[in-house]
C-alpha cells in the first residue's frame, strides 16, 4: 500500500450555527491527484482552509507528511503550496518580483528563490514576461503566476483551489500539462474543480462533497459505473445525480 | 525576523510602484508645510497697519508719521478723515490716529498739541498694542521737544545762534539714542514660545497620526488582494507579518517627518541643528508609537472604508485631547483624560525641545509611554488579528 501524505479524520468547523464541514475523513496517497469536488457552499474551500493552516478546525485530526497540521502548523507550512481560488498576487509588481517575494516566504535565499521563480515562469510558459508587471497580464497569464506562485519553495503537497476559472482552452490546457508533469515528479496535489471533464482526466480518485460532508469517494471509473456504463456516463451525470439539480447560490 | 525584513521591502517596493500614492504621501507633508506658513506666514513678531489722518500736514506732524512709519512691524496707512470714520463706522477698522490742524502750529508757538484716537470700544488687542506703540512715539518727540526748548530758553540772551543751538541739542540727542543712559540687555535662556514654535509640534503629530492610521489599510489591502491568506500559509508567523507592516510603516512616516521637520528647520528657523537632530530622534519614537497604534486598527478593519474611519476618528480624538488646538487647563477633568492621548506627550516632548531650549533627556516619560505604546500596540494587534472574526 502507498504512503499516505495526507490523512484527515472527522474534520468539523461550523460557523455560527452553519456547519461548513461536518465529519470529514479522507487520506491522499503520496503523489497522487486527488479531487475534491461538490456544489458551491459544499465545503470545499473550508476544508482547504482548514489544510493549509488558514483556518483552525473545531475538531478533528489533519496530518500533512507526518506533521499535525495543529500542534506542528509551520511544519505543515513548509511542506505545502496553496495555489487560492481567486488570484492572490500583487498586480503592481512584476512576476518576477512577485514569484521571488513568496519563494523567500517559503524560506529559499535571494539566489535559490531567484532560480526557482524563472524554473516556474519556465514551465508557466511565462519566462519572456519575466520582467512584465502583473497588471498588463491577461486573465490566463495571471492565473498560471498564481500557480506558479504555489510551487515556490518546492512543496510536496499542493492545494489547487479551482486553479482554471475564467481562462481559454489554450491557457487551461497549458496548466493540466504542468499539473500532471508536477505529479510526475511526485507531487501530491489535492485539486477542486467545478470542471467535471477536468475531475475526470486528472484525479486517481475524486470525492464529492455537499452539505460539509463527503457523499461519495473513489475513482472516476468506479463512480460512473455506480450510476451506468463508464464509457457513456460522465463524471457530471454522477455529480448531478449525488447533489442534485437544484440551485446552490 | 529574515521575512518581517522581506514583508517590509515589499510594502515599500509596493509604495514606490503606486505613483499616486508615492505622490501624494510626498506631497501631503508639503502641502501641510504651506498650509502652516500661509497661516503663520513665517511671521513671529508684532505685525498691524495704523491708520493716520493727518489733518495738519505740518512739518511736526510729519515728522511724527515718519517715525512711526520707521517702527519694525508698523506699516503707516494715510487716509482722509471720511474714509476712515466710514471704516470705523462699518468695524472695518477698531482705532485710528487722528492728527488735527494746527497741531504743528501749536507746537511752533509753545503750545501744547494733541493727537485723538477714535476707536470702537476698546480698539482691539491689536489697537490697544498700536495705540502703546503711538504714545510711545509721542512721548519721545515730546521729550525731544521739550529738552530743545528748554535748552533754547536756558541759553536766551547769550548770543549763541539758534540754529547753533539746534544742531547742538540734536547732536546730543542722537548719541542718547544711540547709548541711552538706561538701556536694556536681553539675555536668551531658550527658544521663544511663540505662535509657531507653540503649535508646530501638535500640527506635526496630528499629521503624522493621520497619516500613519489611514496607512492601516495596509493588512485591509492585503486581504481584499487575497495575499494575506497566501502569506498565512507560508513559514511566515503572524507575529513577523506585523512587524514588518509596521517597520514599513515607520520608514514612510519618517519620511514625511523629515520633510515636515525639514521645512520648518529651513524656513521657520525654529531649530537649532541639536534640537533639529533631537526632535527628529523623538519623532521615530513617536512614529513608531503611531505606527503600533495603526497596527491594531488593521487588525480590526475589514474594509478600507472601515480602516478609514476608524483612522480619522482615532486621530481626532486623539489630537482633541493632545491640546494640538486649544490649551487644557491644568486640574481640570480633561487634563486627566487627556493623558490617554499619546499626542499629549508627544506634543509635550517636541514643546520642551523646540519652545523651552530642553533636550531629549529631558521627555524621559513621553519616551518611556511611546515605547510602551509600541510593545503594547504590536502585542494588542496581533492578538486581536487572531482572535477578531475574520482576522485570521
Amino acid at each position: 500500500m502507498a504512503e499516505e501524505f495526507l490523512v484527515v479524520k472527522d474534520l468539523h468547523k461550523s460557523f455560527n450555527d452553519f456547519k461548513a464541514v461536518n465529519g470529514v475523513t479522507f487520506s491522499i496517497e503520496k503523489g497522487e491527484i486527488f479531487g475534491l469536488l461538490g456544489p458551491n457552499g459544499a465545503g470545499k474551500t473550508t476544508t482547504i482552509r482548514m489544510l493549509s493552516t488558514v483556518l483552525k478546525a473545531d475538531s478533528g485530526e489533519i496530518t500533512i507528511g507526518g506533521h499535525s497540521v495543529r500542534h506542528e502548523a509551520e511544519a505543515v507550512r513548509s511542506v505545502i503550496g496553496v495555489c487560492p481560488q481567486d488570484l492572490a498576487i500583487y498586480d503592481d509588481l512584476s512576476a518576477l518580483e512577485n514569484m521571488v517575494f513568496f519563494g523567500r516566504m517559503a524560506g529559499l535565499n535571494g539566489k535559490d528563490a531567484r532560480e526557482q521563480a524563472m524554473t516556474n515562469l519556465k514551465l508557466m510558459g511565462l519566462q519572456d514576461r519575466a520582467k512584465g508587471k502583473v497588471s498588463k497580464f491577461s486573465g490566463g497569464m495571471k492565473r498560471r503566476i498564481n500557480l506558479a506562485i504555489a510551487l515556490m519553495g518546492n512543496p510536496r503537497l499542493l492545494f489547487l483551489d479551482e486553479p482554471t476559472v475564467g481562462i481559454d482552452p489554450q491557457s487551461r490546457n497549458h496548466i493540466y500539462e504542468n499539473i500532471l508533469g508536477l505529479q510526475k515528479n511526485g507531487m501530491t496535489i489535492l485539486y477542486t474543480t467545478h470542471y467535471m471533464e477536468e475531475a475526470d482526466r486528472l484525479c486517481k480518485r475524486v470525492a464529492i462533497m455537499d452539505g460539509g460532508q463527503i457523499i461519495s469517494m473513489d475513482t472516476p471509473h468506479s463512480l460512473k459505473s455506480q450510476i451506468g456504463s463508464p464509457e457513456q456516463v460522465t463524471l457530471e451525470d454522477v455529480f448531478l445525480k449525488m447533489t442534485g439539480r437544484s440551485l446552490r447560490d | 525576523m529574515k521575512r518581517a525584513l522581506y514583508i517590509t521591502l515589499n510594502e515599500v517596493r509596493l509604495y514606490l510602484q503606486d505613483k499616486g500614492d508615492l505622490a501624494f504621501s510626498l506631497l501631503l507633508p508639503i502641502v501641510t508645510f504651506a498650509l502652516m506658513y500661509g497661516a503663520f506666514g513665517g511671521q513671529t513678531m508684532f505685525e498691524a497697519t495704523a491708520v493716520v489722518v493727518n489733518e495738519d500736514g505740518g512739518n511736526y506732524a510729519t515728522l511724527f508719521v515718519e517715525q512711526l512709519d520707521e517702527i519694525e512691524g508698523i506699516d503707516v496707512e494715510l487716509q482722509t478723515a471720511e474714509e476712515a470714520d466710514a471704516r470705523l463706522e462699518r468695524s472695518d477698522l477698531l482705532l485710528a490716529l487722528y492728527i488735527p490742524a494746527g497741531f504743528s502750529e501749536q507746537l511752533a508757538s509753545g503750545g501744547k498739541a494733541e493727537f485723538i484716537f477714535k476707536q470702537r470700544g476698546n480698539g482691539g488687542q491689536e489697537g490697544q498694542i498700536l495705540a502703546s506703540i503711538i504714545r510711545s512715539v509721542a512721548e519721545e518727540m515730546n521729550q525731544e521737544f521739550q529738552v530743545r526748548e528748554q535748552v533754547k530758553s536756558s541759553l536766551e540772551g547769550t548770543g549763541i545762534p539758534e540754529d547753533r543751538i539746534d544742531f547742538t541739542v540734536q547732536k546730543l540727542l542722537g548719541e542718547e539714542r544711540e547709548q541711552p543712559a538706561v538701556g536694556v540687555v536681553e539675555e536668551v535662556v531658550g527658544g521663544s514660545p511663540d505662535f509657531i514654535s507653540q503649535y508646530l509640534p501638535g500640527i506635526i503629530t496630528m499629521y503624522v497620526l493621520f497619516a500613519l492610521t489611514i496607512g492601516a489599510r495596509t493588512i485591509v489591502e492585503e486581504r481584499k488582494r487575497g495575499t494575506l491568506e497566501r502569506l498565512l500559509t507560508t513559514r511566515l508567523s503572524v507575529g513577523a507579518l506585523f512587524f514588518g507592516k509596521f517597520m514599513a510603516s515607520v520608514s514612510r512616516g519618517f519620511v514625511q517627518t523629515v520633510i515636515l521637520l525639514g521645512l520648518s528647520y529651513a524656513v521657520f528657523r525654529l531649530f537649532t541643528p541639536v534640537s533639529f537632530l533631537e526632535s527628529l530622534a523623538f519623532a521615530i519614537v513617536y512614529i513608531a508609537a503611531a505606527s503600533a497604534l495603526g497596527m491594531i486598527i488593521a487588525s480590526v478593519a475589514r474594509s478600507e472604508e472601515a480602516a478609514s474611519w476608524i483612522g480619522v476618528v482615532f486621530t481626532m480624538f486623539m489630537v482633541m485631547l493632545g491640546g494640538t488646538f486649544f490649551e487644557i487647563s491644568e486640574g481640570s477633568i480633561l487634563e486627566i483624560i487627556s493623558k490617554v492621548s499619546i499626542n499629549t506627550y508627544a506634543n509635550d516632548a517636541l514643546r520642551t525641545i523646540i519652545s523651552e531650549g530642553g533636550s531629549l533627556g529631558d521627555t524621559a516619560l513621553p519616551l518611556i509611554v511611546m515605547a510602551g505604546v509600541v510593545v503594547v500596540g504590536l502585542a494588542v494587534s496581533r492578538m486581536f488579528f487572531k482572535v477578531v472574526s475574520g482576522g485570521k
